[in-house]
């Protein structure tokens, strides 16, 4: 790789509204190269909208979005690294989509400066998929395999897939996340991945961003942000006493239990275990749903 | 918490399908800490011997479907502790002596998180040192028994 290659992306500022409806609200992001990224949110927290402004297919309000320090915005050598490999639509104008699984590769292959001709080919025997049929007549699952198919096959530095698993099989998709490792390992790009998916694809994520109310709230390796949250139950007061210089996140109650979701250091985790309380760990899952719960237990 | 010695222990209090970690990983620890544990059982099991080659970061990505930076978290920790090291060009090794060394320490981590916990639960349901020991002793020789 050449050093053009191994440049950052980066939002700053990014603010997008769709007329009252503020999506991304001064958001800041640093991409750094040679990373599998998870982006995480909740519906319509804007995920797929800051994918399209990173990769220049949609305007912002606000703010800029830079690749190796320049704007992205009209800029061909910029977007010649980049791939946002978008979710195929099956319908146009109302219609079936009429377009041919081929004649959308033909294009990805123009569109895209360093697409791998002999993988694409590979990987599109690897998905059974038909190059002549119509994409309106593909199953959600196929459709899925296309996008993949084409952000893999685009060798771009900055792949990004959105929600690239939605109406894939648990088959297809343990198959999907060896082939991204496998490319991974072979070229070192940076993945940025949205999904809803969280626990099964929390493995594959060396860095998780996680987007709520228009900002990046959380962006830390996986396993460093999951081992700073627990749960911690048991008496009330005893539970008060473990729980001094940790953030409580939520609280439920079952009889005279209490089990709270908790944040700290490990070391402050680790001195809560040993009051007599139970405490327990949690996955990513569970994280994102003590950060962006916000209320919605009742 | 996070020191894996005493991470099994943690998840005495809730229901842990799945038993024991080896040979898949479960959803409940952290990753790299479940890849340094399952060397260390191949190694205490003699699956890898002393200056044997371990698997790469990248085979063991490959293999459980995970990131290779958490492979190679979980194999430096190991390096850490002085139960693998690496030879230049050519990969992660198991040291001399590694099998004594994961015996020590999982020792250590036997006795924080199980004869202690034991000692707070049997206080907490009323035995003292001798019923305790009692107990003990006539598990070890049901044990014996049975084997």
């Amino acid at each position: 790789m050449t050093t053009r290659e191994t440049n950052a992306l980066m939002a700053r500022g990014v603010c997008k509204a769709y007329g009252q409806l503020k999506v991304l609200d001064g958001l800041d992001l640093t991409v750094e190269p040679g990373k599998i990224y998870g982006l995480i949110g909740r519906n319509g927290a804007g995920k797929t909208t800051l994918l399209s402004i990173l990769t220049a297919q949609n305007t912002l309000d606000a703010g800029e979005v830079t690749y190796g320090g320049q704007p992205v915005w009209e800029n061909q050598w910029a977007l010649d690294h980049l791939c946002f490999s978008r979710e195929l639509q099956p319908t146009q104008n109302g219609a079936q989509n009429p377009q041919k699984v081929r004649d959308y590769l033909r294009a990805a292959a123009a569109f895209l400066p360093r697409w791998d001709r002999e993988y694409a080919a590979r990987l599109l025997e690897e998905f059974r998929l038909e190059p002549r049929k119509k994409i309106g007549q593909l199953s959600k699952g196929q459709m899925s395999m296309v996008t993949i198919l084409v952000a893999l096959a685009s060798r771009a530095p900055v792949t990004i897939l959105d929600e690239p698993v939605a109406g894939l099989d648990v088959v297809m998709r343990e198959r999907f996340y060896r082939l991204l490792l496998d490319d991974y390992a072979e070229t070192g790009r940076t993945f940025i991945l949205s999904t809803h998916i969280i626990e099964e694809a929390a493995s594959v994520f060396e860095e998780v961003l996680i987007l709520d109310r228009g900002k990046i709230v959380e962006h830390a390796p996986t396993e460093e942000l999951v081992g700073q949250f627990a749960y911690l139950s048991g008496a009330e007061e005893e539970l008060d006493r473990a729980c001094a210089g940790l953030q409580v996140l939520s609280e439920e109650r079952v009889g005279r239990r209490t089990t709270r979701a908790v944040r700290g250091t490990p070391e402050a985790l680790e001195a809560a275990g040993a009051f007599d309380v139970d405490l327990a760990p949690m996955n990513l899952q569970n994280v994102f749903v003590a950060l962006c719960g916000h209320g919605d237990e009742r | 918490m996070v020191n894996y010695t005493s991470n099994e222990p943690m998840h005495q209090s809730r229901a842990k399908g799945g038993g024991p970690v080896h040979g898949s990983l479960s959803e409940q620890s952290l990753i790299y800490l479940q890849i340094a544990r399952m060397l260390e059982d191949d190694i205490l099991r003699g699956i890898y011997r002393e200056e044997e080659q371990v698997p790469s970061t990248n085979e063991l990505a490959r293999a459980y479907n995970i990131n290779p930076a958490t492979a190679a978290k979980g194999i430096n920790l190991l390096v850490a502790g002085g139960i693998l090291y690496k030879r230049r060009g050519i990969g992660m090794f198991v040291a001399p002596g590694a099998g004594e060394k994961v015996r020590d320490k999982r020792r250590a981590a036997f006795y924080e998180g199980y004869v202690r916990p034991l000692i707070r639960e049997g206080r907490s349901l009323g035995l003292d040192e001798g019923a305790l020991l009692d107990m003990v002793a006539r598990a070890a020789q049901e044990g014996e028994s049975e084997t």
